[in-house]
This record gives structure tokens, sequence and C-alpha cells, in this order.
């Protein structure tokens, strides 16, 4: 069974090249384009088994989305990954306090990508 | 389904998740002498391994891959008698 | 970085700057306990202060640092200069990590192993004392197997339990590890809140790379079932690797606090295991005859006995899995003697080798003299090196510069000495000779040639000297033993080895090289209220100007000087405003400094109560004088506790009406004009207004009138009431209720403002509202029968100016309309107990200054407005002190004083 991905960026570039990435490896893609449209999502009824997030976007940001994820039903043991750059080491950790798994550093590679979500998603 | 319950049998399929354990520990509570088939099982969150370690049910099937029914074993195994 | 964060970074510095200082006195007064106990005190705040972040190097290192200092100050361990070595150096190393911290934000992992070395190191003075211990302290590199570059050292009681592992397994890994592959032993003891951050650490363990070996434990006896967390994780994973240590740091970067990873020397897994009862009688002959086989070197008599014996032994016998494990050994280190004989001894008492005594001891005492490390007195360390290859650098810009006659000199000069100093710090005194030629010269023509000439030869002859030095260098400090005997035959390699071990616990920041400070300034805060106090008497004393333009206008009749005056009044006043400006940024704090404390206490309260909350918190960046923010403090943790305490449903109750199962809680901070305004506003269940009115009632706050009068909104308000606030209260109150008259009062202290909003089933909201700063008040001037007085401009609605015809009485209030709303109007002269009426003018209009009072819109009456004007008030004292009706004085620009009044008193 494939798993789900949600991508959350308010970059149609990152979300592009994520989205190709990850679907050329099996994975089902959806996307957001800020925070309060992942969260609707999620509310639908879409599960993803994964969540990969910006950190800085309009309307709703990753770390507002982690907090917001973690408070609905069936989102509490989601894995969350941050997109950061290399210098928010302390969004980084600060997205971990707020309930993020771990976190990707941009310009996102494709095999380290897929290694880390192998990594946190049991069954990739 | 990742568990099925047969009576006084919990079967492990698959992938057990995170979200199980509840279930999981609700059915071992009303269920004393509980046995666990881990025979098509391939990987639980630890959510359930240590509601299963903290309720002790005895072990019928261990898994079939050997590491992964290895480490199984040093948690739940409790006839272990090193010589 | 947060403010927290670099409150952090300036106390570690005052914190390490005072250990230091501490340190040196007592190399004078070793036994006063009096500073030990500081010291101590010091350390253990410092080490306190570091576990607020995630910078497990540098609390590792302040952790060993205050048990030994707990140690000295329980007269554990003696105070000694190695001591004080030790402890500064770990200090170093800390202000090291506190400067990485400041420009990178975070500390690098490549850091571990110093961070380990050193707290070793310190923790070796504490074990050296206690024999009984027996912690037999090594250096793991130095081992003829040991597979770690990183040079950590293992104590016996850290020693992993190897014997858990089968022994085919050990085999395995020990096969390997002698074919070059590391070897680690991993304790990973996952957070207990773990699965709620995503993480599956069964999984994780489990990919391990490089994984050999695993098992799960768990941290504390099981509860009953019934009371069982299932997703409070408390398993321990341990496992044994044979991945590269950065391949593990890779792996578990996102939890590397949560794991600890022992590189295991391969020797240590030999052993034996299994039924220590029966075997063959021949094997009591066996240890001699082995040793003797041994002694003679006779190898392979001694393996074909073994293999014999073996034979005659059954397989699961603890004899049986001795003799595998020597066979072993023989085969993949056969140089290595003194393990064929421990194994062989251990055989008598079929107890396990005691492979720890191999290892070359480290005494606890003095090492041997760090001069060692260098080749001479002069060569310097690769760090000196390069601070004089900058400092030398920086001397030819300087010479490079284009010539300006009057400095020109002293610049020679300086840069002299300058060179002089690097030559007598490397040494090299034989150059000195050609730089007080090439000085001479300089000085003499009064031109940087002769100087840059001789620094181009210097640093050409210094290039090919430092790379010789360093290849002498690496020569000696890394010696490279062959095997156990070898170390032991050379103690002098040993004690090298030691000493570099020692010398690179050495961070290259000495008090002489700390030449680049921190960028921030710390002052006592002292200093900035007098600049704060004294901008403001300028601002004031400003104010005189025009009055002075005036009266030379008017009263000397010098019309230019009077425009003069304004002009310059104007370049000053916006002057004075801009260092006012400035002055308030030094106070300036962003909210942040509060709100960051909420996420955690938010997160700790709700999972205690049961409850699922969600904290959002908006414009943490909005900025306010210290005192305000400070001031801001306690009164929401009060409100934010109530909310989460009372305002919020439980799970299922929200389930129940409908709402989303986690709450969600709002703080938000903005800034409106000159106020700051906090909005604290849950989706709880709301306030009752009936119950409050009820239990206002009951408590005698209201009369009975009053409780069938009285609105929902001021009954909400009532919980601001000083009675409303005791514990009966609370818990029929859904909710607020707890001391909420504390909050206000505190929040009112400040010259803020609080006010409520509440519907039932829907939430509450709470609206602070602060001044921006505390220390200028903006007031409006007005004049009544003859006086002036201040109105603070934060209650000062609009001014306008009424017809007399459209005042009318109602009772025996007046009244007027404003834009369709009716305002009440009362004269100020009357509420000051002034017997005048007000003065109309000429156009029969009467001046009304409509100010807040509370929530409502009052109309005072004046003779006339002024302008509006910056001071500084001053509280009443003395006997005026108890005249609720003025907030205060302030003295203006012409020497008079100006009263300023307190509308809320001033209006009953």
């Amino acid at each position: 069974m494939s798993k789900t991905i949600l991508i959350v960026d308010d970059s149609a570039t990152m979300i592009l090249s994520v989205k190709s990435n990850l679907e050329m490896n099996g994975f089902k893609v959806e996307t957001a384009g800020d925070g309060v449209q992942a969260l609707s999502k999620l509310k639908s009824g879409i599960k993803p088994d994964l969540i990969i997030t910006d950190i800085n976007m309009p309307n709703m940001g990753g770390l507002e989305l982690i907090q917001a994820v973690r408070a609905l039903p069936g989102f509490r043991f989601t894995p969350i990954l941050t997109l950061t750059t290399e210098s928010q080491s302390a969004k980084r950790d600060e997205g971990k306090k707020l309930g993020a798994t771990g976190w990707l550093v941009k310009p996102v590679d494709g095999a380290d990508l897929i290694k880390v979500i192998k990594q946190v998603l049991p069954g990739a | 389904m990742s568990l099925e319950f047969k009576k006084n049998q919990v079967h492990f399929k698959d992938m057990v998740g995170v979200e199980d354990a509840e279930e999981l520990l609700e059915w071992l509570q009303k269920t004393p002498a509980a046995k666990v088939d881990f025979s098509a099982c391939t990987h639980l969150h630890p959510a359930n391994l240590q509601v299963l370690m903290a309720a002790s049910p005895s072990i019928m099937v261990w898994p079939a891959d050997a590491a992964f029914s290895a480490w199984l074993q040093s948690a739940l195994d409790q006839h272990e008698d090193p010589y | 970085m947060t403010p927290l964060l670099e409150q952090f970074l300036s106390e570690a510095r005052d914190f390490l700057e005072g250990i230091g200082e501490k340190l040196m006195q007592l190399e004078d007064a070793p036994g006063d306990a009096e500073l030990m106990t500081a010291l101590f005190r010091m350390v253990h705040t410092l080490k306190g202060n570091s576990g607020l972040f995630d910078f497990p190097e540098m609390t590792r290192v302040l952790h060993a640092g205050e048990d030994l200092m707990d140690a000295v100050r329980h007269e554990q361990v003696e105070y000694s200069q190695d001591l004080a070595d030790r402890l500064l150096d770990a200090m170093d190393f800390v202000g090291m990590l506190c400067d990485e911290v400041e420009a990178k934000g975070s500390i690098g992992a490549h850091h571990a192993a110093d961070s380990a070395r050193l707290a070793e190191s310190l923790r070796r003075l504490i074990a050296s004392v206690d024999a009984a211990a027996a912690v037999v302290a090594v250096v793991a590199s130095a081992l003829p197997n040991a597979l770690t570059e990183t040079g950590i050292v293992v104590a016996e009681a850290d020693l992993p339990p190897l014997v858990d592992i089968p022994e085919s397994i050990r085999m395995d890994a020990y096969r390997q590890a002698c074919g070059g592959v590391d070897l680690h032993w991993l304790d990973y003891t996952p957070a207990a809140d773990c699965f709620f951050q995503g993480d599956d650490p069964f999984f994780q363990a489990r990919g391990t790379p490089g994984f050999l070996w695993g098992s799960i434990t768990v941290r504390q006896p099981w509860p009953a079932l019934a009371e069982l967390d299932a997703y409070r994780c408390v398993l321990e994973f341990h496992l044994l690797t044979t991945a590269p240590r950065e391949q593990l740091d890779e792996y578990y970067r996102y939890v590397p606090d949560q794991v600890r990873m022992i590189p295991v020397t391969p020797l240590f897994l030999a052993l034996p295991q299994g039924n220590r009862n029966g075997g063959p009688v021949a094997y009591e002959n066996f240890v001699d005859k082995a040793l003797g086989l041994l002694g003679a070197n006779q190898l392979e008599d001694l393996v074909l006995a073994a293999s014999n014996l073996i034979e005659l032994s059954s397989l699961e016998l603890w004899l049986s899995s001795a003799l595998r494990w020597l066979l072993l050994v023989m085969e993949l280190e056969p140089e290595n003697r003194n393990a064929f004989a421990k194994i062989i001894e251990s055989l008598r008492r079929q107890s396990p080798p005691k492979w720890t005594e191999l290892l070359p001891k480290v005494t606890g005492g003095n090492p041997p003299a760090k001069t060692e490390l260098h080749l001479s007195q002069h060569s310097l360390t690769p760090e000196e090196a390069e601070v004089m290859t900058k400092m030398l650098d920086v001397q030819r810009e300087i010479l490079n510069l284009p010539i300006q006659e009057n400095w020109q000199l002293g610049r020679i000069k300086a840069v002299a000495a300058t060179l002089t100093g690097c030559l007598m710090a490397s040494g090299d005194v034989a150059a000195r000779a050609g730089l007080e030629a090439a000085t001479a010269m300089a000085l003499e023509e009064a031109a940087s040639l002769p100087l840059l000439a001789w620094l181009d030869q210097f640093q050409q002859t210094r290039s090919t000297a430092s790379v010789e030095s360093l290849v002498n260098q690496a020569d000696v400090g890394v010696p490279v033993p062959r095997n156990l005997s070898e170390i032991q035959s050379d103690l002098s390699a040993d004690a090298v080895r030691v000493s570099d071990v020692d010398a690179e616990a050495k961070f290259g920041r000495r008090a002489e090289d700390a030449g680049i400070g921190p960028k921030s300034l710390k002052v006592d805060q002292q200093k900035i209220d007098r600049l704060m106090n004294l901008i403001g008497e300028m601002v004031v004393s400003k104010n005189a100007l025009p009055y002075l333009a005036g009266r030379a206008e008017d009263v000397f009749g010098v019309r230019d000087l009077s425009r003069e005056i304004k002009a310059q009044y104007t370049v000053i006043n916006r002057i004075a405003e801009e260092m006012q400006d400035a002055i308030m940024q030094v106070r300036m704090m962003p909210v942040s400094f509060v709100f960051q404390r909420f996420p955690r206490l938010v997160r700790d309260t709700s999972r205690k109560l049961g409850k699922e909350v969600n904290l959002v918190l908006v414009g943490e960046d909005t900025e306010a004088d210290k005192n305000v923010i400070e001031a801001l403090g306690d009164p929401l943790v009060h409100i934010v506790r109530n909310s989460l305490d009372h305002g919020f449903e439980q799970p299922d109750e929200r389930r129940a009406v409908g709402k989303p199962v986690a709450g969600t809680l709002t703080i938000r901070a903005s800034q409106e004009s000159d106020r700051v305004v906090i909005e604290i506003q849950d989706d709880g269940k709301g306030i009752d207004p009936d119950i409050v009115k009820r239990k206002a009632y009951q408590k005698g706050i209201i009369d009975e009138a009053t409780l069938e009068r009285i609105s929902d909104q001021d009954a909400i308000n009532l919980i601001f009431a000083a009675g409303l606030s005791t514990v009966d209260v609370i818990s029929d109150l859904s909710g607020r209720g707890v001391g909420m008259d504390v909050v206000r009062t505190a929040v009112e202290k400040v010259n803020g403002a609080i006010s409520l909003e509440s519907e039932i089933g829907k939430g509450t909201r709470i609206r602070l509202s602060l001044p921006l700063s505390m220390a200028v008040t903006h007031v409006m001037l007005i004049e009544s029968a003859g006086q002036t007085f201040g109105i603070p401009m934060d209650s000062v609605l609009e001014t306008v100016r009424v017809p007399c015809a459209s005042i009318s009485s109602i009772k025996q209030s007046l009244v007027t309309v404003l834009r369709g709303n009716i305002v009440p109007l009362k004269s100020i002269n009357a509420l000051l107990a002034i017997a005048a009426p007000p003065q109309a003018n000429s156009d029969h209009e009467l001046a009304v200054l409509v100010v807040r009072c509370g929530n409502e819109a009052v109309g005072l009456l004046v003779d006339d407005f002024r302008e509006t004007v910056d001071i500084i008030l001053k509280p009443m004292t003395g006997v005026l002190a108890d005249i609720p009706v003025y907030a205060g004085s302030a003295l203006m620009g012409d020497g008079s004083v100006l009263m300023v009044l307190n509308i809320k008193e001033l209006l009953p």
C-alpha cells in the first residue's frame, strides 16, 4: 500500500520538486500552499502518513501548523518533518519541541529525502 | 486491520500502528489469559510493545523475521533463563 | 536568537568570569569554605541554565564540574592547582561554546568528543580519590585495538552490559572489529512524549546502520494495566553496531540527546558465558599447562591443547566458551599474549577476564608537564601561529595606509611595538636586531617602506619554519603503539600520549586573546534609568525655549532673536526626541520574553489536567519597555493558568457540545499607538454572569437593587472586584475569579487597563492594555479657574467646543449629545471643589474635554484647552500622596509646577 505524504509550502517550485521526487518513488502526494490550506485538507478527511512543511508561510506558518495538527484527532502521532534552511537551526528545534519528528534542510537532495522518509515512516 | 482479536488471542498482522495501542490495551485489560500470535507481523509501534510488556501475555508464535523476533524476545520473553 | 538565549549567554559570561576569579582567589586561600561554596553555586547555576537549552555538550562538562566542586565542598576531594587548571580548561571550553552559540545559534556536533573528554578529566579527579570505586579510567585510544579516534574515556562503571549479547554475535562483532570496523554500544532512551512527535523509536532502533544486536528494556516497573499510559514511552533500546560514529550521529541527529554511544574495545567482548558446573576434570591442570606453553612461546601447542579440551567438554559450559574465546583471540590478535594469559587465568576462577586491568592506568594526579609537547619554548601552537599570522597581516595593512603627516610617526612606532611583541612571543630573538634597524630607518624617513620590507622578509622565513615545526610535532605527538606490551614497556610514549590528550583540551581562549568581545553590552539598569531621567529632564527643559522666544519678542521686543531661538529650539527638539527614542529603545524588549514560557506552561498544565489545548502566539516581536514587559509576566501567567484550569472544558465535554476536542488559547500582542495590547482568548466555556452576580451578592459586593439592574457585562466585570476571589467561588464560577483582582491591581500599577469579555459556551477574552513606556507621560494641558492642569493623553478621547445652548440638564446632571451619543458633563471646577462656574468663550461655547472613564465617555467642562506636552510624572509625596485625584506633578519648562489629574479617581 503506497503511503500518502502531504507537502505544505508556499513555493510552488519547492512543492513541485519534492512532489515529483516522491511520486517517482511511489508515494501518493497531497499539497497545500500554507498552514490554513493544510489544516482544511486534513479536516476534509485526507489522512497523510507523513507531513512535510515549510516554516515561513503566509496565513499560517509551519510551527503554528505543527501545533494545530497535533491537536487534531487522528494526527497526534503522524510524523512531521519541517523544511528548513541551513540557518534555521533554532526553528528546527522549536519545531521539534512543538511536535515535529525531524527536519529536512533545503535544498532537499532527492536521495536524502527518501532516506529520511524511510527512517521516520515505517513501511515506506 | 492490523490487529485481529479472536477470543483470548490477538493476531498481529503486518505493521501495527501507534493508534492500535489503545484498543490493544483495552482488550488486554479485559482478557486475563491473553495469547499473542506474531507470525504475520513485520513491525509494531513501541506503544503496542509497552502495552504487551506491561500485560505480559503468553506469546504463541514469534515473528518470522529473526532479527525482529530477537528484539521482541528481549522485551517479552519471560522464560529466559540464561543457564 | 531568543531573548532567553541572549540572557543566558550574557549571564553565562558573567558566571565564567566569576568562576575564573574565584578560582584565582582560592589559590591564595585554598581552605576558604565560603569561596568554595560560591564557586560551587556559580557552576551549579550555570549548569542549570545550560539545561534550559539543548546544549548537551555544554551541560555535560558543567555537570562534571558541578559534581567535582560538590566533592571539593564536602572535602571529599582536595583543592589543587591541577584541579583549578582542569576546571579553567573546562570553563574555557564552555566559553567557546557560548561564542559558537552566539555566532551560529547552535553547537556543532563535533564538540561532543571534547566535551566528553573534559567531563571525564574532571570526573577523574573525583574518582582518583575514591579508591573503593576502583574506577579504571582509560584512554581508550591507547589500546592496541582501540577503534575510536575521539579518545573518549570509559570508566568501568560505564561499561555496557556486553554479556547480554549472545556469544555468537559477540564473536562475529569481535571478528569484524579486528577486521577494522568500529564497534559502538548504543543506549537509546526516547523521550517520554516522543510518540507525540511522530517518533517510532523501535523502528528507529531497528533501522540503526551496522546493526548487530539489540534489546529492549523498560525504565521503571510497570503499573497496573488500568493505570498504564500506552503513549508515554518508558522503553530503552540497547544495541551493538558496526557503523562508524559519524553515520550513527547522522542517523540519530533528530534525537542526539536521547542517545548515548559508547565505543566498544573489541577485547571487552571476550566474556565467557555458560554453565560453570561440570566439565572434564582435565581443565584444572589445563590452566597451568597452558600458561607454561604460553611462557615457552609454544603457541601451536597451546591451540592444540585448547582444541582438545573443547572436544572433551560440552558446548554450553562456561569452560568451553572461554576456550572458544581463547582460540578466537589467538587467531585474530596473535601478538596479544597478555590477552591470552587473561583468558587462561579466568578459567581458574571461572570469572570473566578483567580486561580493564590490561589498560594503562591514568593516575589522577598531575599529568606530565605540558611543555613536553612543544618542541622548544620558541615554537608556537598552531592556533597561536594563526593568530600571529593575522596580526602580521594587520600590521601590513596599517603600513600600507595612505600617509597622514601628523599620524605617520605614531603609526610606525605602534607597528614596531606590535612586531617586537610578536617576536618576543615566538622567541625569535635573532630577528629583533633586523626589526630594530628597520624601525629606526622608518622613523628617520617617516615612511613605512623599511618596515614593510622587513615584514616581507620575516614572513617568508616564518612560513618555511612553521611547516617544519608542524612535521616535527606530528612525529612526536602521535605515537602509534603496536601492542600492549609495547605500551607497558614504553611508559614515556604513554606519557606523551596523555599529555597530548590533555593539551588537546585547550581551546586557545586565554585571557590575553579575548580581543573580540561579545557584541552585546550588559549595563546596570540604574545607569539606563539615570540616562532616562536625564533625557526626561532635557525634554522638559527644552520646553523653556519657546517661553524664552515669546519673552524675547513680547517683553524685549527683539523679533529676530525670537525667531532664531525658535529655529534653534526646533533643532534641539528633534535631537532630544531622537535621543529619547534611542534611550527608550535600549529599554525595549519583545513580549516574546514573557511569551516564551507559555508553550511549556500550557503543554504541561493541560496535560496534567487531561485537557487538550492548542496555544497560538501572535505578535511575539511586539516591543515594550522592560519594566512593562516584566510587569506583564505574572498577570499573564495567572490569566493563562486560570484559563487552563477553569476556562477549558475536558475533551469529552467539548466533544459533547460539538467543539473541537482540542481547545485553542490565543495570546496576541500588538501595538496600538503608544500602548501595547495583549489579548488572551480561549474558546472554553465562558463565564456565566448569573453565577457571578449571585456570588457577588452573597459576598455583599453588590446590593439587591444592583443585582436586579446590573448588565451581564458589568456582572462579568465584577470578577475583578476584590472580594470575589475566595476558593469556594472558583469551582462554581465556571472559571475565572481566582485572584483576578490581583491581576487587575498589578496591571493598573503600571498604568495599564484590563477588560474582559465572555460568552457562555463560546469562550473568554481578556484584554490588557499597557503603556509602551513608563518614563515619559504625554499630557494635555487645560485651564480652569485660572489654573493649569495636566490630563494624561491616554484617557483623552477628544476635545470639542459645545454651544451653551446644546447643553441640557437631566435631573441634576448636565448632558450633551455628541454624534448621536449622550455624554454626561461634569465641571472640573466642581470636581475639584473650586467655586467657579465654567467660562464660555466669546462664541458662547464651552470647552469640553471628552475623557474615557472605564468604558464610558465623560465630558469635562474646562475653561480652555492648551497644548500637549511630554512630562516626567513624579508621584505625589508626603501629605499630598493621600490625595488620589492627582496622579502626580511635573516640572514645566518655565519652572512652574504642573498638577496632573488622575481621571479614574476624579470621576465618581
